[in-house]
């Protein structure tokens, strides 16, 4: 990505027109995807909306740890493998 | 408890009102804090998408004409227009000057999110008609 920094310096961003220039921070973007699941599937799935934030909180964060995990675990077999 | 209402809305005309705009199936039935948190937390992550990827991303197939040939062609489209007219209107706007599309990494986050957006409407809306349904006087 080295040989492209003096272009991508002179990208501006037109939110709707161009893509975001997160390219070096893409696997951050995981972080709202995962909260807006974890949001409306408890919406769904509770009876009681008063216990969503804690119960979509939950979520997000086992979401979060167990991808944490299955990456790890997929790159120690990679390197084993390799 | 969400405050309901007393008014029996048909199953169907809440799944309708669901895909038009999502959240608004429990709204109907009276489910409002339910309609808010489900209906903004899919609108956000459709936008979201779109300011990800671009508008670009919504990529409708180039024909219908035949259903089979038009989902192969463009897979993740189905998961987008469950969404609701929203996909149609930033398909719509993105054939305009000046939208440029996105590659790699930044389309398919993007694309991921406005299907992801349409595919928890499509929860949503199942849920609702459900709820709709056992409200339903019997016949």
């Amino acid at each position: 990505m080295t040989h492209l920094a003096p272009m991508l310096a002179q990208y501006i961003y037109q939110p709707f027109y161009k893509p975001l220039p997160a390219w070096d921070l893409w696997y951050l973007l995981l972080l709202p995807l995962c909260l807006a699941i974890a949001i409306v599937y408890k919406s769904i799935r509770s009876d009681e909306m008063k216990s969503v934030p804690r119960q979509a909180l939950g979520l997000f964060v086992f979401i979060i740890v167990v991808m944490i995990l299955t990456g790890g675990a997929l790159a120690a077999l990679v390197n084993i493998l390799r | 408890m969400a405050a309901s209402s007393s008014i029996a809305v048909p199953a169907p005309l809440v799944a309708l009102a669901g895909w038009v705009l999502p959240g608004s199936g429990y709204w109907l039935i009276g489910q409002r804090a339910r309609a808010l948190t489900v209906g903004v937390t899919i609108l956000v992550l459709f936008v979201l998408g779109l300011l990800i990827g671009g508008v670009k991303v919504i990529d409708p197939p180039a024909s219908i004409s035949s259903p089979l040939n038009a989902v192969m062609q463009k897979p993740w489209f189905v998961g987008q227009i469950l969404a609701g007219p929203v996909t149609l209107v930033s398909a719509s706007l993105g054939k305009g000057e000046g939208f440029h599309a996105s590659y790699a990494r930044m389309n398919e986050i993007g694309t991921l999110y406005t299907a992801i957006a349409g595919m928890l409407n499509l929860l949503a809306i199942i849920d609702a008609s459900h709820r709709a349904a056992q409200r339903e006087p019997r016949a």
